[in-house]
């Protein structure tokens, strides 16, 4: 039993990690990774919404018709997704207002959607919980390090924080759209090259 | 078949209807805090435009309700208030931003030829990009600035325009349409305070 579990997250988080062997989810890779706070926060509501979609969908399994198999899907997806975006508004307003429109984007996350399709319409509900929290996990990890390079880059600070030096100038380029595209491809370079090395 | 398609529709209308149920449910249970939050968030946005400091939220409500009135004139809703011997109208402005709707509050003097101060309420630009409106460096930019004919944008080497004379703020590298519609509301708004404070 165990092991199984640790199967499904090494293969989430490494072997078939949702951003960088899938390529899913590209879109909000790009999009909120230029400010470390907002990338957790994202992608800690991506990661939640991934696990309870996926516990839901496996929960109804048997009870969905398969003609509207993925009208269902949606719905319970974005009823988590509203869920989240409530709660932000409720408890962390300025975090809601420093993301607006993301939140409610999380719902077009490919990831969400194709974890409940793939993996929760076939499978118990708690590993189903345990899948989609692991695929959010190497969502999380993918997003949160090129965020961390972004803002150390274009703003020279971590967490709002300044760690670089006064006259550090910095690299607009970081916080613009382009760099999102050469720091995710550098950083699926590095990783390829890291399995490779491993596959010998 | 003919029972299937039943359960179809039913199963569709069921599950529906009790999704959007429980959100109503928890939309309804923190729909009060929500409401506060704006009301603070318009509240400190006053405060801040006019430069007066407070503590936390409590002192924020104190401040506002023991030292601004609320007034019409010419039309316009004014929030009033004394700083510093200066008699100060703060305005809340609303307009286009790049992607959406931008609520924030101006505040003048009487004569309409300084800027207090202004704040956001509200904007759904791009995190980091447009988003970048709400910090700091960009809103001190107006405090004190002189009103001579129309704000202008100018690039400055540096992060934020110094001169408080030249009517004049830097634009926000990586957001120049933001920045420019942002100034446009800034001009639409302060023709509308002078019609109404000098009837011109």
């Amino acid at each position: 039993m165990g092991k199984k579990y640790k199967e499904v997250f090494l293969k989430n988080t490494w072997y078939e990690n949702p951003v960088f062997v899938l390529v899913l989810g590209i879109c909000s890779t790009l999009a909120v990774t230029n400010n470390l706070k907002n990338t957790l926060i994202m992608t800690i509501g991506v990661m939640l919404v991934t696990g309870f979609s996926n516990l839901t969908v496996s929960l109804l399994k048997n009870l969905i018709p398969s003609k509207v198999r993925m009208m269902t899907q949606v719905l319970i997806i974005s009823f988590y997704v509203i869920i989240v975006d409530i709660i932000l508004r409720a408890y962390l307003p300025d975090v809601s207002k420093a993301l607006g429109p993301y939140v409610g984007l999380i719902i077009t996350n490919c990831i969400i959607m194709g974890r409940a399709e793939a993996f929760a319409q076939s499978n118990d509900p708690i590993i189903s919980f345990w899948d989609g929290i692991t695929s959010g996990l190497g969502y999380m990890i993918v997003l949160v390090a090129i965020a961390f390079f972004r803002e150390l880059l274009g703003f020279g600070t971590i967490f709002g924080y300044r760690v670089m030096p006064e006259n550090f100038v910095n690299w607009t380029i970081m916080i613009m759209p382009p760099s999102a595209f050469f720091m995710l491809a550098i950083f699926i370079w590095i990783v390829k090259g890291f399995k490779k090395e491993g596959a010998k | 078949m003919k029972e299937k398609k039943l359960y179809t529709i039913i199963f569709t209308f069921v599950v529906s209807f009790v999704f959007v149920l429980i959100l109503s449910y928890i939309n309804f249970l923190t729909y009060d805090k929500i409401v506060e939050n704006q009301k603070f968030s318009k509240i400190s946005a006053v405060l801040n435009s006019m430069g007066i400091e407070y503590k936390d939220e409590k002192d924020a409500l104190e401040i506002f309700n023991s030292t601004v009135k609320e007034i019409e004139l010419g039309g316009l809703k004014f929030y009033v208030s004394t700083v510093n011997g200066e008699k100060v109208y703060a305005y809340v402005f609303s307009g286009n931003g790049l992607w959406g709707t931008i609520n924030g509050v101006i505040c003048v003097n009487e004569n309409v030829d300084r800027i207090i101060g202004i704040d956001i309420i509200s904007h759904n630009e791009t995190p980091g990009l447009g988003g970048r409106i709400e910090e700091n460096w960009f809103k001190n930019q107006f405090k004190n600035e002189k009103i001579k004919g129309e704000i202008k944008l100018v690039n400055t080497q540096e992060l934020g325009d110094k001169d408080k004379d030249n009517s004049s703020v830097d634009a926000i590298t990586g957001a120049t349409l933001t920045s420019k519609f942002f100034i446009q509301i800034v001009n639409n708004s302060l023709a509308e305070i002078r019609k109404a404070l000098r009837g011109e």
